[in-house]
């Protein structure tokens, strides 16, 4: 192409602009991609991470609802400090926020149910254990 | 009592019998008047062996209680009135023995721990037990009519290997040492709702730098003694009542008062406080140190037996029915009960 003196920039400027245009695309297709695949992910986890957190809580409500039952029948089936903890138990299930993940306290929320939970198997005798937990034991290494 | 002379400490008798390391041991506290003091110990054979002195002065082994535990016995504990006694095993649970017309019975066992059981405390009344372990948390029990045991609380707030619990002698505050170098005190609200109300750690309080192993409080309830992996015994001022809720600022705290260091070469596993406020301390140096608090307050070491023991020393427990008597328990599977002489308070 014949180009005047004055039009040196204007010569060099669409390659530069080639390069910055490139970028520009490039970037484009692939945040348009990982919009696409991230929505994707991110519903596969938030369904994994919604399931698991529904079946563990599903999993106490359950024993709750048994538990409940059982004092409904009779009374006296269990202690007073029993009664106490499992009702104890009853309101922080219900006090889960499950329509915000993004709480803070969740976590919190979720150890205190477990540990409300162990007191209580610990008082009835009562072998049972949510399975889709991994206990600490599994992970730690024996000493004295 | 003797009058004259520098402090020794004599090896009086060797128990043997144990067939592995012996981890822990327990003065009966009460053994009625006329009997003779009574010592538990327990260890890597997951047995206890229960020792009586014999009326030519002689040392025996009245009991083995065994076929409770299927893994080592790490740790136990005879109730204030000396009529239970409690065992706590690395099989994650706790046994509950009845020792009544010189027979001990299996008579409850406590279950929940994840892993194994570190320590089992009784409290001073007598109706509360504390028990910890490698699952990091802390369970208090209270003892009901007919053997049953309920569980108050699950503690939670260790974040490593709970070594030890000790209640406070006359309060219901119940103390824990861990692996993650802090020390933590709990008490209760009054409605089951038990809480850390303090923690102590190297940052803040002068605390250890390794795992603390042991603790022992002296009979006033006004000092507390820790050991630990860092080769220090410190001693702690614990005359602030921890059972009490806080009422705004105006709360007093337990605080450092003085740390021993170049005791011991090694890891101290044990440190114990007479009813004299001796402290005695055990360690992997094989060597057992005695201290007494002079003016200050800080304390003076005096005397430190070498080669105690052929092997690491895990536990060490001054006699409550005879003051200058000292236990001490071993990796070399012995048990020896030692002689305090000469002017040990000078």
């Amino acid at each position: 192409m014949d180009q005047k003196p004055q039009d040196d920039i204007d010569f060099l400027e669409p390659s530069v602009l080639l390069d910055e245009t490139h970028y520009q695309e490039g970037f484009k297709n692939g945040y348009n991609d990982g919009l696409v695949s991230g929505k994707e992910e991110g519903r596969q986890v938030g369904l994994k991470n919604g399931f698991q957190v529904g079946e563990e809580l599903g999993f106490y409500q359950g024993c709750v609802d048994v538990w409940m039952s059982v004092i409904c029948i009779d009374h006296n089936a269990f202690s007073a400090r029993i009664r106490k903890n499992i009702e104890q138990l009853a309101a922080l299930v219900r006090s889960y926020p499950l329509y915000d993940p993004e709480d803070e306290q969740i976590q919190d929320i979720m150890e205190k149910i477990r540990l409300k939970f162990r007191v209580i198997t610990a008082n009835l005798g009562a072998k049972l254990e949510y399975e889709g937990r991994p206990a600490s034991s599994k992970h730690d290494v024996e000493d004295l | 009592m003797d009058g004259g002379g520098a402090a020794e400490l004599r090896e009086a008798h060797r128990l043997t019998g144990h067939s592995d390391r012996v981890w822990s041991l327990a003065w009966n506290p009460f053994t009625g008047s006329g009997a003779g003091p009574v010592l538990a110990s327990c260890g890597g054979d997951k047995a206890v062996r229960i020792w009586k002195r014999s009326p030519d002065g002689a040392w025996h082994c009245s009991d083995v209680l065994e076929d409770t535990h299927n893994r080592t016995v790490r740790s136990c504990a005879w109730s204030p009135d000396g009529k239970l006694l409690a065992t706590a095993s690395f099989d994650s649970t706790t046994a509950i023995w009845e020792y009544s017309g010189g027979d001990f019975e299996c008579v409850a066992t406590l279950e929940g721990h994840e892993n194994e059981v570190k320590s089992v405390s009784w409290s001073s009344s007598g109706s509360l037990l504390a028990t910890c372990s490698r699952d990091k948390t802390v369970w208090i029990w209270e003892m009901q009519p007919g053997n049953e045991y309920e569980c108050v609380a699950v503690l939670q707030g260790h974040t490593q290997d709970v070594k030890m619990v000790q209640w406070h002698p006359f309060l219901d505050v119940l103390v824990s040492v861990s692996y993650d170098n802090s020390i933590k005190v709990w008490a209760d609200d009054g409605d089951d709702e038990w809480h850390c109300v303090q923690t102590l750690t190297e940052a803040d309080n002068c605390g250890h730098s390794s795992t603390v192993w042991a603790l022992s409080f002296n009979k006033k309830g006004d000092r507390m003694v820790t050991c630990s992996d860092d080769r220090t015994l410190k001693i702690w001022d614990t005359s602030a009542d921890l059972s009490q809720p806080k009422t705004g600022d105006d709360h007093e705290s337990w605080r450092h008062l003085s740390t021993l260091t170049g005791y011991h070469g090694r890891t101290i596993f044990s440190a114990h406080l007479s009813s004299e406020d001796i402290i005695a301390s055990g360690a992997g140096d094989d060597t057992i140190c005695l201290f007494t608090e002079v003016e200050g307050p800080s304390y003076r070491l005096i005397l430190k037996k070498e080669k105690a023991h052929d092997m690491d020393i895990n536990c060490v427990r001054w006699c409550p029915q005879d003051p200058r008597m000292l236990a001490s328990a071993s990796d070399d599977g012995t048990v020896k009960l030692w002689e305090l002489r000469g002017n040990a308070l000078d």
